[in-house]
């Protein structure tokens, strides 16, 4: 594959790159144009985020990927499962079928802890919603749900893996890899795949996560960090001011020139040239992206910037919304880290609400400015957890009860592009413990976003070590129900 | 020039216009035709110019010798077929026409609907991979001049054909400078290059060669492009990614192979099968601990034990096992027959657990598990000592070092702060079983009986151990009784109710400590962090003495019987699910290479004593035998790869139908024939390919249509100019500022993170350190080999430059070029000292003026003097003499070799 991606480099014309791609206004763009221009081509090693088209003509453009480690409890979100109250303390009824790994949790005693939060009915799509989440609610007319999604481990790293690359092993391209391999990335002065960390720390897989596993580095996502100097390596080093580098840039791009000049087949050459260039306008663009001081207060309060507990989770999905408007393909926000993540295996009560807040007025407050803005026509807007929590705790003593691991539970929803507002796909049973008929594979929902994005699941693929990798491994459903 | 007919044109005309309506394009109905007219008559299976012929779908998918497969299914943009008609590729087809741009957008419809499996071709005579190479007369060729070995006969005859003739030689400087870096992994010091420029000797370049093969440094060049291929790295990946153990003891047991150049067959069966040997003779017969060091190869990879399902967790290690072992070792992607039948190669589902059945009694050793890894003792004394060395300054400073001192003091400190507050705090508050279980356990206390307090501590310990409903309603109804008697000795003053906070120990302030959500905490934030680093920075020499231990990552067998049950049967799996287990199967190999599917015969011990020992030996003779097709093929192509920039088989993983066709098969064969008769000595290989004078073309041919012609140079018409991989970019940075230390061996080093990425290397009440600091500054500035693999955090500027601590086995990296490189180059703290520094080594060695300076900086970074217009150039800068070193470091020059 990588001779194809060879040979088309070639059809960049060296003189015209290099005399169009720099010195005097707008030579980045011309950058961009030349990029764009290849829109055709594969991804090339030397410009790997060149654009290219969609396999089939979608609304959506780009994505926003809303992660929330540790396992939402789905019956006390997005599952109104009024039958827990009234076995509210008696051990869980075993079903006639089995169900799998979290069957030991059910066999062993364990008692059923009732959601602590009343629900209501929404919008015009009637939906139940906990009263935990009283913004997202308000916006539940924009949204389609997936209930009773299986994810193939009961553990948060595994399933971490499982949910955002594909595979429960690290190693496999994350889906904004494979999405910016797919798809480029509009705004070449910035990475094409954002990812947005929790404050508090690093997410459980760590980089694998928005890895590139076996596709080439230029599509692992950039972690950006908290703070003035996003990118790693972004600002310059002490001590050396913007003139001095750019003299030291200018004299690299003489030397680099001269080194090319005298050779042939130098695209790869060039393209490095280029990336000097492009690096020196991230300097620029970066803090520029991550700086909030133009938006207006109202724009802030909206997603809930002006409350300490939503401050974070707001600047983050602030910061995405920035960002998918600059043409960055796909920004994936985290939510939860460490202990400090939706994994409420005890106090739920105390913990549960705490998270919910933190990320309740952010989500919906970028959905309406999204919508606001005309820009969530053109942007995925995906919501999930690697796992769902099952309706009993196996503690019967703790005075504050939670909920353990449930892979059967997924809840995962989505709004933008041609998502169909207000549909609801799959069910699970009154307890809230798996699909109640057709339980839908991860893969299902991977291939219901990259359709969402305008890729097929199919020609999406990589060949490696003798198999053409695809995100959704042997294939899953577009989950049509919930696509308009 | 032959063309449709005009209404054939209409019908495609109106089908293009009608997308949705149209019928897709089917290779018989129209392609075929469609070729046929336009490029038959060059192409056809009597007239196959460059190879390629259109006769029929698999020819026309396959391709030709010029630029292999033609099409890539469902991507037409990708499809050298494709590129070729449109002129993107030389020669624009067919030649001196032009194919109308509907009938090429037709052909691209139909790529674009190929499915991915249409790239393997219906190819019965896919059959060369899984026979024995012959070792064919090296072909007799017009420029017999050129030839100065075998290889270079092969490589002529080709470009003879394409009428090509090879480039000319590098020049000696070039030639010094690529083969360091090749061999060795650094540049040559302006001295190494000076001695051979000035080594007039006609051998002076195969000295060279010998020289460098001899250098300990060739281990860790060579050593690490095996670690890409064994998945190395040092953590689990998975759950917590912690450290799974000193797993840098495979790794420098892989340096040291190749330093010694170990024989690639023993090189192959110590990884499968180290410590799984047995004598036909003796009883009893104790296998070489020291074998069970290269088993950290079936350990390495990504594992993780915290799944609750044991079988599945189980099954996901056998599957990787066996998936890694074929691919590395044998070119096979046997990991496709995991679910069902494989799609292309001659690999039935069966052969898969048929396989997996040499790893049945594998029994994983695993730190956190119940069973304890493996001390083997080191080897090389100096290293030994050294390990002693630093084993004892450990538990020394854990044992009374500063910090523990200090760290004891506070504890008390804080103990004593505790014990105040709480009995502040406790001051009219009624008593609960918490003060029952202080007042028990305190020295001195005469409220309980010595059965009262066995009694209890019996059932809280059971309590605490089982977590048992039962259990604690025990615990709470004894404890209720207890406090019943303390209730009223403390009424009746009988006891002093202040005396029970005596009974705090540091174990409460240790919990005090790291409790994460006390907002009203007894300790202040000082305290908290105080205590928080002086233990981090005793755990962190712990983990030290833990890596100095002679302690082994590594694979043995189950004991078996008579000690243990005898090892359960493989079954294929049904779909690969764990849970559906179907037909038993035996120990067996692959039946595409020996034709059946009978079991294997086991190599076993003369009375049958070890049960279950010699499947994995079985496997690993038979891989390294010299009748195996497939071995000696897969690692010549490998280390060609590494020569060469691309293998012979430019998939060095598969040589399966799907991978790619040689380029040179004749030259494959020879070359595996070779091998082994040279008896699979690596260095032997290395010394012939660098030799030959294939190897020694200049990077650029000046015929014109060298380029045009062999676009992708698979007819090695030059040399393949390269970005160089990550480590040798650092380590070649850290070498010209004459700072990198050349210590080898050993536990794994921690370069400094950027300081954006600092709060990981810091110590945190939550979570552990995921960086380290290192034992001692220099060890920073080690070589890249040597840097710790941690999975989830790999080193920003190494992962840019696509090094990660791979999860997967690795046979070709990639080379991007991203801005993300280009930051950490200009910004990064590696360059940026390392330039200063470099800048100091100019300054003490060249004192003469500015252009001096510049010269020397161009002979080190980049092994020539500068031009006159360079030297003009660079001395105009006005930057200083550290910032030309960062333009150095930073030009292409530098980062690519050729």
């Amino acid at each position: 594959m990588r001779n194809q991606q060879q040979q088309q480099r070639r059809s960049f014309s060296r003189r015209q790159f290099l005399s169009e791609s720099y010195l005097g206004l707008g030579g980045l763009a011309l950058i961009d144009m030349l990029l764009a221009d290849s829109a055709s081509a594969a991804p090339s090693l030397d410009h790997p985020l060149a654009v290219k088209p969609q396999h089939r003509p979608a609304k959506a453009k780009n994505c926003i990927f809303l992660f929330m480690e540790g396992g939402v409890s789905q019956m006390d979100t997005f599952e109104y499962k009024p039958v827990l109250q009234k076995l509210a303390g008696q051990q869980m009824p075993l079903q006639g079928r089995t169900i799998g790994e979290i069957n030991t949790f059910a066999a062993a005693p364990n008692r059923i802890i009732p959601p602590y939060w009343p629900f209501q009915q929404h919008g015009q799509s009637g939906r139940w919603m906990s009263d935990l989440l009283p913004e997202l609610a308000g916006t539940v007319d924009d949204m389609a749900f997936i209930h009773g999604i299986k994810v193939d481990n009961n553990n948060h790293g595994p399933a971490v893996y499982h949910t955002l690359t594909g595979s429960q092993f690290p190693g496999s391209a994350s889906i904004g890899a494979w999405v910016t391999y797919g798809l480029g990335s509009e705004n070449q002065d910035l990475p094409g795949f954002i990812v947005l960390g929790d404050r508090r720390g690093a997410t459980i897989g760590g980089a694998n996560v928005w890895g590139n596993g076996f596709l080439p580095a230029a599509y692992q996502g950039t972690l950006f960090r908290n703070g003035d100097t996003p990118i790693v390596d972004l600002n310059r080093r002490q001590g050396i001011s913007e003139a001095e580098q750019r003299s030291e840039l200018d004299l690299l791009r003489w030397f680099n020139e001269k080194h090319a000049d005298e050779r042939s087949d130098t695209s790869e050459l060039e393209a490095r040239i280029a990336s000097y260039e492009l690096a020196f306008r991230m300097q620029v663009e970066a803090p520029e992206l991550v700086d909030l001081a133009g938006e207006t207060e109202a724009t802030r309060n909206l997603y809930g910037l002006d409350d300490p507990d939503s401050e974070h989770f707001g600047r983050q999905c602030l910061l995405a919304r920035r960002m998918v408007e600059r043409g960055v393909r796909f920004v994936k926000v985290l939510h939860g880290a460490g202990s400090d993540r939706w994994d409420d295996h005890g106090n739920i009560e105390g913990r549960l609400p705490k998270h919910c807040k933190e990320v309740d007025k952010p989500v919906a407050g970028l959905l309406k400015d999204l919508k606001s803005r005309g820009l969530l026509d053109e942007t995925l807007v995906v919501w999930a957890s690697e796992m769902g929590r099952t309706p009993f705790d196996n503690n019967l003593v703790t005075p504050t009860p939670g909920r353990d691991h449930n892979q059967y539970g997924l809840v995962v929803w989505m709004a933008g592009g041609d998502v169909k507002a207000g549909a609801t796909f799959g069910e699970t049973d009154e307890l809230s413990v798996r699909a109640a008929n057709e339980e839908i594979p991860v893969r299902d929902v991977h291939a219901t976003i990259l359709h969402l994005l305008g890729l097929d699941q199919n020609r999406l693929n990589y060949l490696h070590a003798g198999r053409f990798k695809k995100l959704t491994d042997t294939g899953g459903r577009v989950i049509d129900e919930i696509v308009v | 020039m032959h063309r449709f007919g005009p209404i054939l044109l209409l019908f495609l005309w109106g089908a293009l216009g009608s997308a949705s309506s149209a019928p897709a394009p089917s290779f018989e109905s129209d392609i075929a035709l469609l070729l046929t007219a336009n490029c038959a008559a060059c192409h056809s299976t009597q007239v196959k110019t460059s190879g390629f012929s259109v006769a029929n779908l698999e020819a026309v998918i396959t391709g030709g010798s010029k630029h292999g497969r033609a099409v890539v299914p469902g991507h037409p943009e990708q499809s050298p077929l494709i590129l070729a008609l449109r002129g993107e590729i030389a020669p624009k087809m067919p030649l001196g026409g032009e194919l109308p741009a509907d009938e090429i957008a037709r052909i691209e419809e139909w790529i674009r609907g190929l499915p991915p499996e249409a790239a393997s071709t219906n190819d019965s005579e896919w059959r060369w991979p899984y026979e024995k190479p012959v070792k064919h007369e090296p072909p007799v060729v017009k420029n017999a001049a050129w030839v100065r070995n075998p290889i270079d006969a092969f490589i002529a005859a080709k470009l003879d054909e394409e009428g090509l003739t090879p480039a000319p030689p590098a020049s000696k400087r070039t030639l010094a400078r690529r083969v360091y870096l090749d061999l060795i992994g650094l540049p040559p010091t302006p001295d190494e290059v000076e001695a051979f420029l000035t080594d007039e000797s006609l051998d002076a370049y195969s000295k060279l060669v010998d020289k460098l093969l001899d250098d300990a440094r060739y281990g860790e060049r060579w050593g690490r492009h095996w670690l890409d291929l064994a998945r190395y790295g040092e953590t689990s990946g998975l759950e917590g990614d912690g450290a799974i153990g000193n797993a840098w003891r495979y790794r420098d047991w892989v340096i040291r192979a190749f330093n010694s150049d170990m024989p690639y067959d023993e090189f192959v069966i110590q990884q499968i099968a180290g410590g799984d040997e047995h004598s036909k003779t003796r009883n009893n017969y104790v296998p070489d601990q020291q074998g069970y060091i290269p088993t950290g190869f079936l350990r390495t990879a990504p594992w993780d034990r915290s799944n609750l399902v044991a079988a599945e967790v189980r099954q996901n290690y056998l599957s990787e096992v066996t998936t890694s072992t074929a691919s590395i070792f044998l070119g096979l992607t046997v990991g496709c027959a995991r679910c069902h039948d494989h799609k292309y190669d001659p690999i039935p589902q069966k052969d898969f657990y048929r396989l997996q059945a040499f790893f049945n009694a594998i029994q994983v050793e695993d730190r956190q598990g119940a069973i304890d890894l493996p001390e083997v003792p080191y080897e090389d004394e100096t290293f030994a000592a050294k390990a002693e060395e630093r084993i004892k300054q450990y538990e020394e400073r854990l044992k009374d070092g500063p910090e523990t001192k200090e760290l004891d003091e506070l504890e008390e400190q804080l103990l004593v702060k505790l014990k105040v507050a709480k009995a502040k705090k406790a001051e009219g508050e009624e008593l609960t079983n918490k003060d029952l279980r202080l007042e028990i356990s305190r020295d001195g206390q005469t409220t309980f009986t010595k059965a009262e307090q066995r009694k209890h501590a019996r059932l809280r310990e059971d309590a605490d151990r089982t977590q048992d409903p039962e259990e604690n309603q025990s615990l709470e109804a004894y404890e209720a009784e207890l406090l019943a008697k303390l209730k009223a000795a403390y009424a009746a003053g009988q006891a002093d109710p202040a005396a029970r906070f005596d009974a705090l120990t540091v174990a409460s302030v240790r919990s005090e400590v790291q409790a994460q959500y006390s907002a009203d905490s007894f300790f202040t934030e000082e305290e908290k962090d105080r205590h928080t680093k002086l233990s981090g920075a005793l755990d962190v020499y712990g983990r030290r003495l833990e890596r100095w231990k002679p302690v082994v990552l590594a694979v043995r067998n189950v004991p078996g019987p008579p000690s243990g049950p005898p090892l359960a049967p493989t079954h294929l799996l049904i779909r690969g699910d764990y849970r559906q287990p179907g037909e038993a199967v035996e120990a067996g190999f692959p039946s595409a290479i020996t034709g059946n599917s009978e079991p294997a015969e086991m190599i076993t011990d003369r009375y049958r004593q070890f049960p279950t020992r010699g499947l994995r030996m079985t496997l690993a003779r038979w891989i390294a035998g010299p009748d195996n097709p497939l071995t000696a093929r897969v690692m010549v192509n490998r280390i060609w790869q590494h020569h060469f920039g691309e293998g012979i088989v430019r998939t060095p993983s598969d040589f399966g139908k799907n991978g790619e066709r040689p380029t040179h098969p004749e030259l494959l064969d020879w070359l595996a024939v070779e091998f082994v008769e040279q008896g699979w000595s690596i260095k032997t290989m290395h010394r012939l390919m660098l030799l030959s004078n294939t190897y020694r073309q200049a990077a650029e041919n000046p015929l014109r249509t060298a380029e045009e012609a062999d676009p992708d140079n698979r007819l090695l018409s030059r040399y393949q100019r390269r970005r160089l991989e990550a480590e040798v970019i650092r380590d070649g940075i850290l070498h010209a500022s004459g700072r990198l230390n050349p210590e080898m061996y050993g536990p794994s080093i921690f370069p400094p993170l950027p300081d954006d990425l600092a709060d990981l290397a810091r110590y945190g009440r939550t979570g552990g350190l995921m960086w380290e600091p290192n034992e001692t500054e220099q060890d920073a500035r080690r070589r890249s080999v040597y840097v710790f693999q941690r999975r989830s955090l790999p080193l920003p500027m190494l992962a840019s430059f696509d090094a990660l601590p791979f999860a997967e086995s690795c046979p070709r990296r990639s080379a991007t070029t991203t801005p993300l490189q280009a930051l950490s180059m200009m910004n990064g703290y590696l360059v940026h000292e390392e330039s200063q520094h470099l800048a100091e080594r100019i300054h003490r060695e060249a004192a003469g003026d500015g252009n001096d300076q510049i010269e020397r900086a161009f002979e080190i970074v980049l092994n020539r003097p500068p031009t006159r217009g360079e030297a003009e150039k660079f001395a105009a800068f006005p930057g200083g003499l550290a910032s030309i070193c960062r333009v150095l470091f930073n030009s292409n020059e530098f980062l690519y070799v050729e």
